[in-house]
């Protein structure tokens, strides 16, 4: 077989052979790489099976299995199941979800946080990001952009703590207002809704920011002149082109926020006090006793998730009916 | 009027700087107080609490554990987000929005049920909690990233290219290991980057799949829960340095490669 693409030396003529091959050369006149190939390319069809059969089975088993097995032992009474012990199937892990204060509770408690954290970061974030894509000249926009990246490359715990050391009794801004005359005793801003409030705007700050800021980039200049000229005042420009127009930015970022802050484990449980429990600490506590507590604990993880997506969804198609109504 | 708005927008800008650069510089300066009592204000200053850390067998393994699951964990979500992306660009067929519905689904889920799941899958699988189970489930939840910044950079590709390359005779293989495959890097590079600083500072998937041993941001969490300490300032400023240094780094490497590459 390999007889007919092996050239041969004839005549004096220099002709190449394996010796002068390139790797890539050597490599396609390789006999079991011929085979190989042959069989991987030998219709359209099975290249693609090569290539989609491994994604296929990564994203199946990998990205759904974990959430489907959640789903699963969310129905169950016992998990892990104790040898000689039959499983059943039951409801009753949801059901213990709306018979006791101390877990709905929290639940609506970590909706209605992450909703207003969520909507803190927008405030705080828009005008920055509006700052650097239409007042800021190209090249420097990188570099401010790149400044404020710095400190978001730093992890979840550190800067849970910074917070921390921030907000203290002899933190730093307890310590300045003394400093000042404000105040003689420090205000308790720890392990409160605010502390906890200001880490998780700190923490996902970034997430809001991007997705606005090339909202605003790839808007033209041109379509505020041109408002301008028509006599539009700067509030009236702002409601009816800048923010109808970054409406898709300003949806994706807050998507973002949202799931991500419902999602925070460690900052609510340094940050936050007794009065601030949020449904991740709820679900948390099913995992650290014994095994027979993990349905109810992925009974929790599973509602909270439906309610996430749920909700950011129907957020999404709320924006996104908006800007459809503002551009007719 | 117009330049009324643009100062008061400065101004917002800045005070933002300020807002995230001051607590992490005012953490810094604590791990410098030559006294037990963290708060301000600091009186007098030492290095103890550094040479603490760097003598402390337990937190330098921490730093190699936490080091050694990042990379291997990178090196997972790299080949399969690549392979994934491979597929989903520049293609039509049957089921592709699900596949890529589900290839992005774990950077959607929030961080506490993303542990839980993982973790239960783990159980079912008969994962031990420990490093073999972390690498898993950072592996897991960085494809997502992986996936989309290599299928933007694959989307500039001219089909050209590749094609030019199959006219000469290059099979689908060596067309992609010499063209697509070089043409990726920079963004293969920038993603790794990222998996890297993701899976390193990670605190909810290690702290849910971990074994005894604690990855650094599960070790700074313990450590938090009992007390307040310079020395914690001092290991999260190591880690801080780390983190930005190799954030920054690699914010300048893609983005040169990247012009190259154009150019």
């Amino acid at each position: 077989m390999s007889n007919d693409v092996v050239p041969r030396a004839n005549g004096g003529i220099v002709v190449p052979t394996n010796s002068n091959l390139t790797f890539w050369g050597r490599l396609a006149n390789w006999t079991p790489y011929r085979i190989f190939v042959g069989l991987a390319t030998a219709s359209p069809r099975r290249q693609f099976l090569i290539l989609a059969t491994f994604p296929l089975l990564w994203v199946l088993t990998q990205h759904l299995g974990p959430m489907l097995q959640m789903l699963r032992v969310s129905l169950t009474d016992a998990y892990p199941v104790a040898p000689g012990v039959e499983q059943h199937f039951t409801l009753d892990n949801y059901k213990r979800f709306f018979e006791d204060r101390i877990f709905w509770q929290p639940f609506f408690r970590t909706l209605a946080f992450a909703s207003v954290f969520t909507f803190c970061t927008l405030i705080l974030t828009y005008p920055v990001a509006y700052f650097l894509a239409r007042h800021v000249s190209r090249k420097n926009q990188m570099l401010m952009l790149l400044l404020i990246l710095i400190p978001f490359w730093v992890g979840e715990i550190v800067r849970t703590y910074a917070i921390m050391i921030l907000l203290g009794n002899t933190g730093a801004v307890n310590q300045l207002l003394k400093w000042v005359g404000l105040i003689d005793r420090p205000i308790p801003f720890m392990y409160t809704s605010f502390s906890m409030g200001i880490g998780i705007v700190y923490l996902t700050a970034l997430y809001m920011l991007l997705p606005l800021y090339s909202a605003l980039e790839k808007l033209p200049k041109s379509y505020n002149e041109a408002a301008a000229d028509l006599g539009a005042s700067a509030w009236t420009r702002f409601r009816r082109i800048t923010l109808p127009l970054t409406i898709e930015g300003i949806s994706s970022g807050c998507t973002l926020v949202f799931l991500i802050s419902t999602g925070f484990y460690a900052t609510p449980v340094l940050l936050g006090g007794p009065s601030t429990t949020v449904f991740a600490e709820t679900i948390a506590g099913f995992f650290h006793v014994a095994g027979d507590e993990w349905p109810t604990g992925a009974a929790f993880a599973t509602i909270m998730f439906v309610a996430a997506m749920f909700l950011t969804g129907a957020f999404q198609k709320l924006m996104n009916s908006l800007r459809k109504g503002d551009t007719k | 009027m117009n330049r009324g708005n643009r100062i008061l927008l400065s101004c917002v800008y800045w005070a933002f700087v300020l807002y995230v650069f001051v607590p992490l510089i005012l953490m810094i300066l604590m791990g410098f107080k030559d006294s037990k009592f963290i708060g301000f204000p600091i009186r007098s200053w030492t290095l103890d609490w550094y040479t603490g850390v760097f003598a402390d067998a337990q937190v330098l393994s921490t730093f190699g554990y936490s080091v050694a699951i990042a990379v291997l964990a990178t090196l997972v979500s790299v080949v399969v987000g690549t392979w994934i992306a491979v597929l989903l660009e520049g293609r039509k067929f049957l089921g592709r929005a699900v596949i890529f519905g589900l290839a992005v689904l774990p950077a959607l889920v929030p961080g506490i049920i993303s542990a839980i799941a993982f973790r239960i899958y783990a159980r079912w699988l008969g994962i031990e909690p420990g490093m073999g189970a972390i690498i898993w489930a950072h592996a897991v939840h960085n494809v997502p990233f992986v996936v989309l910044v290599v299928m933007a950079r694959l989307s500039s590709l001219p089909k050209s290219q590749t094609e030019a390359a199959r006219d000469l005779g290059a099979d689908p293989f060596i067309a992609f290991l010499r063209i697509t495959l070089p043409y990726l890097v920079p963004a293969i590079l920038g993603a790794s980057i990222f998996c890297l600083l993701l899976s390193f500072d990670d605190f909810v998937r290690s702290f849910f799949l971990g074994g005894y041993e604690p990855t650094l941001p599960v070790l700074i969490f313990a450590k938090l829960k009992s007390g307040m300490s310079p020395e914690i300032n001092a290991i999260a400023t190591v880690a801080l340095i780390l983190t930005a240094a190799i954030g920054i780094w690699a914010e300048r490497f893609t983005r040169r490669m990247n012009k190259d590459s154009k150019a």
